[in-house]
């Protein structure tokens, strides 16, 4: 039980943003500015940084290719940079100290960057046409206020958890 | 840092970028359809969210009622003057009907461009990024849906076309979305109809540009327009919003007009998709270039 714990705690997240966007009321959409949740990449830094690097990137892989097939019909964007972010941020914490709230910004780092990157890359293959000071108005802020709540709220269930998980990886 | 360069992790990561470039370039590609282990991861994930949508439909319908309820007296008040002309209306609409239908009869008119087969579904899932506007409904091939048909709200708008489908499930991509391939055969009512075609949204103002639209052409605000069913697969006359205002495009030959859409395109719950009853042209004899009109 406890070995399929884990996947379905990803798969809620996964589930989570689509029903996350599709409920927010729609007096907030239509105030123009975008939030759009990243609680996937955050439960996988996190898992990066507090439960097993090597886990941590599978997963990212994973869910990564599932995000490209299921919500953009795109394949490769996620793919590469869900990936690419938990190696980064596990490279950056080795500089710095491990404690919560270091963590919690790194992650929120990790969010900018991601969203930064799927900015440009929609931008290059061309589906759309925002111009970058209103990506940054419209969207970048507000995704990060957003997520920011999501970290303060959920960083310490999941560090518990994923050390927890850490521990029983090691006793085995 | 001479030592980063020569390391294999940088091999890596440029093997790894050419493999998204190829990747990208591969779904970016117009695909007639999905490949299989695709369709399948689909199905699979729209399996669970079918599980999901429930529970959450209950609670978001919770809420809404008793929004609803704040404002019904407000509501019931303007309902209500209304009513009288509704009886009328409606009077009206059914005797234009019926004389409809006999002169169609005395053509020897048995379809019309007009007439579609709904198909209800439930929206399951929504694409959170929100780069690319997509939603999931419960709906698949075995229910009928076929790639490129009209998706229309609950309250009767046009919202999108069928993007692609799975067995069990199909994606719908919303007018909402920046798609140069995606163009809607329009039509603007009024005394004289205007036909040209929907392309684009422009995000900043939320409004739809109507372009290719003759350079003379008349048109006052709060002009009703509607599908024209020329594209050869959406019906005709399914609504999609009224004019907000015109303009001359880049080189004066045409104008584009801006269009309010009719359909909230956020808090969908519930759509129908539409399915044309007269036949579709074939639209590969039709069509010589790439880029296909609905």
């Amino acid at each position: 039980m406890r070995k399929f714990l884990l996947p379905l705690l990803f798969i809620f997240f996964f589930i989570l943003e689509s029903i996350f966007v599709q409920s927010l009321p729609a007096e907030m959409f239509n105030s123009e500015r975008i939030l759009v949740p990243r609680f996937l990449m955050i439960a996988i830094i996190f898992l990066t940084l507090y439960g097993n690097r090597n886990h941590g990137l599978i997963y990212a892989l994973v869910f990564g290719l599932l995000f490209d097939v299921v919500y953009t019909e795109i394949i490769g964007i996620y793919l590469f940079l869900f990936p690419l972010i938990a190696y980064l941020t596990s490279k950056v914490m080795r500089l710095l100290q491990a404690n919560i709230v270091v963590i919690s910004v790194v992650s929120l780092l990790g969010v900018a960057l991601l969203e930064l990157c799927v900015y440009e890359l929609t931008f290059l293959i061309n589906k759309t046409d925002m111009v970058f000071s209103m990506f940054v108005d419209l969207r970048w802020l507000p995704t990060l206020i957003l997520n920011l709540a999501f970290i303060i709220i959920f960083a310490y269930p999941l560090k518990r958890h994923f050390e927890k998980y850490a521990l029983s990886l090691k006793e085995e | 840092m001479p030592q980063f360069f020569l390391n294999k992790r940088l091999i890596f990561l440029l093997v790894s970028i050419i493999i998204l470039v190829a990747l990208i370039g591969f779904s970016l590609r117009e695909r007639e359809e999905l490949t299989v282990p695709e369709q399948f991861l689909k199905d699979a994930t729209g399996w669970i969210q079918n599980v999901f949508a429930k529970p959450q439909g209950y609670v978001t319908d919770f809420f809404e009622n008793v929004k609803d309820l704040q404002n019904t007296y407000s509501e019931n008040k303007e309902l209500k003057s209304r009513l009288d002309k509704l009886a009328k209306l409606e009077a009206d609409v059914q005797q234009l009907e019926k004389e409809n239908k006999e002169l169609r009869e005395i053509l020897g008119e048995k379809e019309s461009l007009r007439d579609y087969d709904p198909i209800q579904a439930t929206v399951i899932g929504r694409n959170p990024d929100r780069w690319h506007e997509i939603i999931i409904i419960n709906k698949g091939e075995v229910n009928g849906i076929e790639q490129n048909m009209a998706v229309v709200s609950s309250n009767g708008y046009l919202i999108g076309k069928v993007k692609s489908t799975q067995q069990f499930t199909a994606t719908i991509q919303l007018l909402s979305a920046m798609d140069p391939t995606n163009r809607i055969s329009a039509e603007i009512k009024g005394n004289d109809e205007y036909f040209g075609t929907i392309e684009g949204y422009d995000v900043d103002r939320e409004l739809l540009k109507l372009k290719r639209i003759p350079y003379d052409a008349k048109i006052e605000k709060e002009q009703k327009v509607v599908t024209s069913g020329l594209g050869g697969i959406f019906p005709q006359n399914l609504s999609i919003g009224e004019v907000v205002d015109v303009e001359p495009d880049e080189f004066g030959l045409n104008q584009t007009a801006y269009v309010k859409p009719g359909a909230n395109f956020y808090n969908i719950r519930n759509v129908m998709v539409v399915k044309r009853v007269m036949d579709q042209p074939n639209l590969s004899e039709m069509v010589d270039d790439e880029e296909e009109e609905l």
